[in-house]
């Protein structure tokens, strides 16, 4: 006979019971051989019988909540087939063959090696450090008008400590929720980065607004950011560090991502400016730069005028 | 001061009634069947959508009036018409056989003659007393004493001030002399007791051109408005370009100052904290001379030009430039809805002005109903400094888009910088 194994899926690691009876008992009670504590598990719900030629017979002992192979409700079911999916009330088991093999073994964060971003605590606490002078650097360079450094206090724990902490603790619960385990660590150095990030984004729009005399480029930055940047940067996160499939990370990203990213963009001036058909304001590009980096080359009144005669008026609104 | 004032009326009231009295008491009995109620009435329901005050002038069967009370039948012919409403009840329809939009003036017709024209006159001298007719606020007839303030030049010449007290309903009467004769129309208040007459002499000019020119009111009256309106501003900025401007000093710079008499200027920097890293000063001017477009459009001939000079010693160049451009944001006036003009179009250019770098912004936007009337936005910031900033904005509206740009040139080439 061959050498069977039962996977009982659970949320994070999954339990493995090696089947060496000729058969084997699942239900609630505790007289079975695999002890399922699940409500919608019937006391004895099924057995599993193992024949000489290497078949295997699956037999139903539930009343209520019957037992599914292959989604398939059974009563009783004799086949060679495996790995074979088996549904006890809503618990997910696979019948599996010992030798089956398993997939490749996926590499912690930097291999493990402390000094890599995700594998040591000291740099989170360094990019949250980062994110905090990031915070009040922005308040810094906004007071034109007075500085006082409980304002700064005030505004780094509103705009940076409330953000983090908000993200950290959202993730951390979902975190939890999906995959049984807390990685608070690697979750916070992810977001103190991503919001390095975002904020270094935003300078360069500004900056990309400038060189350009458009308003486009940091309007594509800005979307680009909510749309693509921000949910790869989770997807990332769920494939790497936390380690799941490819697919399923990538869907669970943009379910992560869009709480933030649909209020994010609709509460954007650049949204309403591209999507509003009608502005009674003037919108120029009213962007200043210190840097004075243009691409446009300086021109004389003249040359000024003769283009300024080619100027449309804009279009009306339907 | 105050109570002084009040107590003095009152005994002069109550002791002995002022010679004016008499005045317009006899200019009233003389004058209550040539003064009319102007209405713009519903086709459908027949009743009154506004009002507004005529008199007779020309040929017996000419109404004068303001542009501002019958505009509404410009925009919408189809739904509302003029009629008049005598003090003896008398009424007919009218129609509209003459307009001068730039001086707020209108021009109706009658089938039958409604009385004797009354006379015109140049304007008495400053500080005479002057009599206002008209029926305010659908009350009644009645007339309103007050003095000549004189011809204000800040308005181009086409308005009188009139230290007496106007009120909606009067707008388009006669404003009398101590004859009785017509010296202007009422056209506008400012607040108590300060209110504006058009010189009767556009109104002459109006029943002249009325006389020799056929006027089809059956046209879209649309088009005839864009084309006076347009004329009245191309006319006003020719005037400008042949100006010799004064010069303002802002600073490093030389700027061009007040460039007609039409235009005021104004101080207008803002008090800033004591804290504050910098200091900000701002002069704004504009003109008085305002256009009645239609209910909708209000009024355009803004030309209004900011300049704002700000300097820094505390502040580092990104503070600064935050702080700068924060400043340097849409500048325009006139907000209108989406069915009356366009979006505005804007492009940017770096000008050399002055041997100085200049951020340039020019928008442009259209009417919808008013053919080739534009409003237009300049703006020009300063670049190139860390710890100065200088932007100027100049805005026109209800004009023609080309002849801006002869202005707006000889307003750039008129800049000088000082080192």
């Amino acid at each position: 006979m061959a050498s069977l194994i039962l996977e009982i899926g659970s949320r994070g690691l999954h339990h493995y019971q090696p089947l060496d009876n000729r058969v084997t008992t699942i239900g609630r009670a505790l007289d079975n051989d695999v002890i399922l504590s699940d409500p919608t598990v019937a006391p004895h719900h099924a057995q599993i019988i193992r024949h000489d030629d290497d078949r295997l017979e699956i037999v139903n002992l539930a009343e209520v909540n019957q037992t599914r192979v292959d989604r398939r409700r059974v009563d009783r079911l004799v086949t060679s087939t495996l790995p074979l999916a088996l549904e006890i009330g809503r618990v997910q088991l696979q019948l599996l063959s010992r030798d089956q093999q398993v997939a490749a073994t996926r590499p912690l964060a930097g291999n493990g090696r402390r000094s890599h971003l995700f594998g040591n605590a000291w740099w989170a606490v360094l990019l949250v450090l980062a994110c905090l002078l990031v915070g009040g650097l922005d308040f810094y360079q906004s007071a034109y008008n007075s500085f006082k450094w409980s304002d700064l206090i005030k505004y780094v724990l509103r705009e940076t400590v409330v953000t983090l902490g908000i993200f950290v603790l959202a993730m951390s619960i979902l975190e939890r929720l999906l995959v049984n385990r807390w990685e608070i660590r690697q979750l916070v150095t992810a977001i103190a980065l991503t919001y390095l990030i975002y904020c270094a984004t935003l300078q360069l729009a500004g900056l990309l607004d400038y060189l350009f005399s458009a308003t486009w480029p940091g309007t594509l930055l800005y979307f680009g950011w909510y749309l693509v940047a921000m949910p790869a940067a989770i997807a990332l996160y769920l494939i790497h560090i936390s380690h799941f499939r490819q697919g399923r990370g990538i869907l669970l990203a943009i379910l992560i991502a869009s709480p933030v990213a649909v209020p994010g963009l609709l509460q954007s001036p650049r949204l309403h400016t591209l999507f509003d058909d009608f502005s009674s304001a003037a919108r120029y590009h009213n962007s200043l730069s210190s840097l004075n980096l243009h691409l446009d080359r300086r021109i004389s009144i003249d040359e000024f005028l003769a283009a300024a005669r080619d100027l449309e008026p804009g279009e009306f609104a339907d | 001061m105050l109570r002084i004032l009040v107590a003095v009326c009152l005994t002069a009231g109550f002791a002995a009634p002022p010679v004016l009295a008499l005045d317009s008491s006899a200019i009233f009995e003389m004058h209550q069947d040539h003064v009319l109620q102007i209405r713009v009435l519903n086709r459908e329901t027949g009743k009154k959508s506004s009002i507004g005050s005529g008199f007779i002038v020309g040929d017996g069967r000419q109404i004068a009036t303001n542009y501002h009370v019958i505009g509404r039948v410009i925009l919408e012919p189809e739904i509302f018409y003029i009629s008049y409403l005598g003090k003896d009840g008398r009424r007919g329809e009218l129609k509209l056989i003459g307009l001068d939009v730039a001086h707020d003036l209108a021009l109706l017709g009658a089938e039958q003659p409604l009385g004797e024209p009354i006379k015109s006159s140049p304007l008495p001298h400053l500080g005479e007393p002057i009599f206002a007719m008209g029926n305010p606020l659908d009350l009644g007839l009645t007339i309103a004493v007050g003095t000549n303030g004189g011809i204000l030049n800040q308005t181009d010449d086409s308005r009188i001030l009139f230290s007496g007290s106007l009120n909606p309903g009067m707008s388009g009467g006669p404003t009398f002399n101590r004859d009785g004769e017509v010296i202007g129309i009422n056209v506008a208040t400012a607040r108590n007791n300060i209110s504006f007459i058009v010189p009767s002499r556009f109104l002459a000019e109006l029943v002249e051109k009325a006389a020799t020119e056929s006027f089809d009111s059956t046209e879209d009256l649309r088009l005839e408005v864009s084309h006076q309106v347009l004329a009245y501003e191309n006319h006003y900025i020719e005037q400008l370009l042949a100006a010799n401007w004064p010069d303002l000093e802002l600073r490093q710079f030389t700027l061009p100052g007040i460039i007609s008499p039409t235009v005021r200027c104004w101080d207008n920097s803002a008090r800033l904290s004591a804290s504050a890293h910098y200091h900000r000063l701002q002069i704004r001017c504009s003109n008085q001379n305002q256009v009645y477009l239609d209910e909708d459009n209000k009024f355009v001939g803004n030309l209004v030009y900011e300049y704002y000079w700000l300097e820094t010693s505390e502040l580092n160049a990104i503070q600064f430039y935050n702080l700068y451009e924060y400043l340097n944001k849409d500048q325009i006036d006139s907000k209108q809805d989406r069915d009356i003009v366009s979006n505005f179009n804007c492009e940017t250019w770096f000008v050399e002005v002055a041997k100085q770098e200049f951020k340039t912004n020019l928008c442009r936007r259209e009417y919808v109903d008013y053919q080739g009337m534009s409003d237009v936005l300049f703006t020009a910031a300063l670049t190139g400094y860390e710890d100065r900033g200088f932007f100027v904005t100049l805005t026109m509206t209800g004009v023609d888009y080309a002849a801006t740009l002869p202005l707006i040139r000889k307003f750039l080439e008129q800049v000088q910088w000082r080192p």
